[in-house]
């Protein structure tokens, strides 16, 4: 893929029926499910799989960012991330059929290399990839068996050396007190644990007798270090087995992080495939969004026959709590002004058809808006013949019939900001930093750190991530009551608005209808 | 160091203000101040490499000015360079890719530090909420005691579990000591990892305040151990009876809601407010009764007079200091100008470090011998330096070659 462009073969051909001309499943190529990526690719591929494994392999590192920019601990990002990473990313164990297993590591290995490529042009860029990267590692590792676990890390070349039986015997009571609590969780998850609900010294003593332990240069295993949780003796740290993951994920992100700097350096001279270059452009801008699937949202072929018909022109103001703040204040806008200028007319009226406003009652809705009593309202007969038509539109129902989507949050943000007198876009973009203040408290954030945090994330410009951060913050006693049942609840970043509104509805009814808001 | 002459003058107050004239500052830059030695020590070889001459200075004026980035190119330099500017101290810092005072002649971007010598400051004023002695920048004999304690457990971790060789301690001037190591593996970590050095170090986690308890895990880890060991002994001495710091008012509180117990907490603060001036061993003593006649079980007294010991006396670490690449930090035999003590470097392996006997002060070594160091109480200080800079430049002279080695084996 890196191959210089041979421009001369004029070769944009098109990549006939059967693409690949002997690597087919050749799973020799990619002995192990998990990879430290030393060998870059080389086979052709077409222009869309290009695209599209890069992006999918965004959305799951988006994720993963977002996550820890929400201050999710590891455990927790790991199980947000695991389902977007089998739909988008999967790596199936070995015991499924092989030529899965090869198409699946083969995108797993051209769309990080590609990514290195979007993601290596600048300090902040590559710092973001690295971490997000090396997180997507770690969550992996998590998941290999524990042959699986072992094999890869034989397959590794690192400094250290197994600690001989003297220095066992040395240095026993030091390894036992700093490895006493990883053995004991790691009892805790034993059959025998289940049965008799305790662990005792004696048991995590002879447990340590079956662990085996490494030592290496301290500066291997910064983690480890800082925590204490690994014996320090004469500059060597002694790590045992079950601490390897914390020396291997520090191995990995040193080692992207001098790729990711050669690829840069190494870039003028590549002389990139121009039709490559904007689509590394858009990836490295990192806006993608990850695709909120509507399940089937309200209104379907035009008639609005099947759509929910719990939600009417009359009584869709009584859902403005479970709105996101976009869609809150475009509703604000439309009740104050008996009007809303183009943007907003879109923005508020495909997310209403995406709550489930079928096109009957939307039109009920903007004309009993559009023409209320009140200063600068219009007459019925205006709105009919310079609205209806519009409205009816966004249903497929005039024009060419197509079924338009409500915007998601990348359409929202990639659109300009609101003029005066507008209302439309993204209020963590948008909105000054005071007054997004006071919304957020009126919302019902008091707390002040909380409260920072959004803001600071506003300012950041991460827009979903603050939103996100918001739903949480608002819903945490429902989110938690939720998960104290064994609810399910999807902690997934918010990239659409009616994802937002979506989830406040199940709460609603996977909780006690004692919401005070 | 002391040079052991028992006809000394009578012990000095170290905070005594003294403040040092223009005179002694010129006096002292030229014929005191060892500069040959500071430059091998942070040079590493006898020849000027980029250890010292891509190094920054950063120097301090009377007037309050502070100005970063200088570099010189060799010992002579670095020495008229000081003689010269006058400063009231200057300070060492990092090693960039190009001469520091080049700066503006490329991007900032190359201006990221390459190496520096791993430093920690421990400080008596971080000890304020135990001392009853003194407070601020004063310092009494009672309260240096924290300070022995603390060179004593880092010294040891630093040594047996980093394995460090390279380090020399450095008295700060007033109230405090600087550690520098400069063993070559530690020279070269990045922040992240000078992060994990100090805080293993740091068990108090003094970065967060807000958190109440330590909440050291158990079984300890070794470090902690060891750092037990030593203090546990002193604990009665240092706190117990001479800081007595619960007898105080506003201290018995904390000591109070330390107690990780509701009913208890409350208990012994009805208790101490009756008789609020009784002695901390007598409250220290109340807590157990207590804990005993109200049959507490919801915590282990023993772990919570463990972590009451670590809290009172373990080190205080600046860690920021300890992290941060771009961080200066005063030299060694600069003149603290506060006080006008000289910031010896000394060794604690062979005595403990006395600010009141073992610092001489710029008066005191004019009075000695107005120009030749080697007359004065200086004398022991630069050569205790000078044996251990020697050391330091012959065993990198050996490290350095064993490295060429192996680096020209990986290019063939």
């Amino acid at each position: 893929m890196f191959r210089k462009v041979r421009r001369r073969t004029d070769g944009r051909r098109n990549f006939d029926s059967n693409p690949s001309k002997g690597f087919t499943d050749d799973l020799s190529r990619y002995p192990r499910r998990l990879t430290f990526y030393r060998m870059p690719p080389l086979e052709e591929i077409t222009l869309e799989e290009f695209e599209t494994w890069a992006i999918d392999r965004l959305k799951v590192l988006l994720e993963i960012e977002s996550c820890q920019s929400r201050g999710k601990k590891f455990k927790e990002t790991s199980s947000i991330v695991t389902p977007i990473l089998s739909k988008l990313l999967p790596l199936n164990p070995p015991s499924k059929e092989s030529s899965s297993l090869y198409q699946e590591r083969k995108k797993d290995h051209y769309s990080h290399f590609i990514l290195r490529l979007a993601f290596c042009r600048s300090d902040e860029l590559r710092r973001r990839f690295v971490k997000a990267e090396t997180a997507l590692f770690k969550i992996r590792y998590q998941q290999l068996g524990l042959q699986e676990q072992r094999e890869f890390v034989d397959s590794i070349d690192l400094p250290w050396e197994e600690v001989s039986e003297g220095e066992r015997e040395q240095f026993r009571d030091q390894l036992l007190s700093c490895s006493y609590n990883a053995i004991r969780s790691t009892l805790m998850q034993t059959v025998d644990y289940q049965r008799t609900q305790h662990v005792t010294d004696q048991q995590i003593s002879a447990y340590l007798d079956t662990v085996k332990f490494y030592r290496l240069p301290f500066e291997y295993v910064p983690e480890l270090v800082s925590t204490r949780q690994s014996f320090l003796h004469l500059g060597y740290a002694y790590v045992g087995e079950f601490q390897r993951l914390s020396l291997i994920a520090t191995e990995f992100s040193n080692f992207l992080m001098e790729q990711l700097q050669a690829t840069m350096k190494a870039l003028p001279t590549l002389d990139e495939d121009d039709r490559l270059v904007p689509v590394l452009n858009n990836l490295s801008k990192g806006y993608v969004a990850i695709d909120y699937k509507l399940n089937g949202y309200g209104v379907g072929e035009g008639d609005g026959s099947d759509s929910n018909d719990m939600i009417n022109a009359g009584n869709v103001g009584q859902f403005v709590q479970d709105f996101p703040l976009c869609m809150q204040i475009l509703m604000e806008g439309v009740q104050q002004n008996h009007h809303l200028r183009y943007s907003g007319r879109q923005q508020l009226s495909l997310f209403l058809k995406g709550i489930g406003l079928n096109a009957e009652e939307a039109l009920k809705f903007w004309q009993q808006q559009f023409t209320a009593m009140g200063p600068g309202s219009m007459s019925v007969e205006k709105f009919n013949k310079d609205y209806r038509y519009s409205f009816r539109h966004n249903y497929g129902l005039e024009g060419g019939h197509i079924h338009y989507k409500p915007w998601d949050c990348r359409t929202i943000i990639s659109k300009p900001g609101p003029t005066k007198n507008e209302y439309h876009g993204c209020p963590y973009r948008d909105l000054h930093r005071d007054e997004l203040s006071t919304r957020l408290q009126q919302l019902g954030l008091e707390d002040d750190t909380r409260l920072g945090e959004v803001l600071e994330l506003s300012e950041r410009g991460e827009y979903q991530t603050a939103c996100t951060k918001v739903f949480e913050l608002v819903n945490r006693e429902r989110i938690d009551s939720c998960l104290k049942q064994g609810v399910k609840v999807d902690e997934s970043s918010i990239v659409h608005p009616n994802q937002y509104f979506d989830r406040n509805r199940y709460l609603d009814e996977h909780t006690e209808p004692t919401k005070t808001k | 160091m002391s040079n052991g002459d028992t006809t000394k003058p009578p012990k000095k107050m170290t905070n005594e203000p003294y403040k040092p004239s223009s005179a002694d500052f010129a006096n002292y830059y030229e014929n005191f101040m060892p500069y040959k030695s500071i430059f091998l020590w942070l040079n590493h070889s006898q020849a000027p490499q980029n250890d010292f001459t891509h190094r920054e200075f950063a120097f301090e004026y009377k007037s309050g000015a502070y100005q970063r980035y200088n570099s010189f190119a060799n010992a002579q330099e670095f020495r008229n360079t000081v003689v010269k500017a006058q400063p009231v101290r200057f300070e060492v810092g990092a090693v960039y890719p190009i001469e520091p005072k080049l700066r503006k002649s490329v991007s900032k971007n190359m201006m990221k530090p390459l190496m520096k010598e791993f430093v920690l400051d421990i400080d008596l004023t971080d000890y304020d909420d135990v001392r009853t002695c003194c407070s601020g920048t004063k310092i009494c004999p009672k309260c240096w005691k924290f300070i022995t304690l603390a060179i004593k457990i880092v010294d040891a971790a630093l040594r047996e579990d980093f394995g460090f060789q390279k380090l020399i301690w450095v008295f700060s001037g007033r109230r405090g000591v600087h550690c520098w190591i400069s063993d070559y593996r530690v020279r070269i970590l990045d922040e992240p990892k000078r992060r994990a050095i100090v805080e293993y170090l740091d068990i108090l986690n003094v970065k967060s305040k807000n958190k109440s308890g330590i909440a050291l895990r158990k079984p300890y880890h070794p470090h902690v151990e060891r750092s037990f060991e030593i203090l546990r002994d002193q604990f009665v001495d240092i706190i117990i009876r001479e800081q007595d710091p619960w007898r105080l008012d506003d201290r018995y509180q904390d000591l109070a809601r330390s107690v990780p117990d509701y009913r208890l907490s409350s208990a012994l603060l009805k208790h101490w407010k009756e008789d609020p001036g009784s002695s901390s061993a007598s409250k220290w003593r109340d807590v157990d009764t207590l804990y005993q006649q109200l049959k507490i079980k919801s915590f282990d007294i023993q772990d919570w007079k463990r972590e009451m010991i670590f809290k009172t006396m373990y080190p205080r670490l600046d860690v920021e200091v300890s992290r941060q690449m771009i961080h200066l930090l005063k030299s060694p035999f600069c003149i603290h100008p506060g006080t006008g003590n000289v910031c010896v470097p000394f060794d604690p392996s062979v005595r403990e470090f006395d600010p009141f006997t073992d610092a001489p002060n710029l008066s005191q070594l004019f009075n000695e011998d107005e120009t030749k160091w080697e007359n004065t109480s200086l004398k022991a200080p630069i050569e205790l330096f000078n044996n251990y800079v020697n050391q330091l430049v012959n065993d990198e002279v050996k490290e350095k070659r064993t490295r060429d080695e192996v680096k020209d084996n990986l290019e063939f």
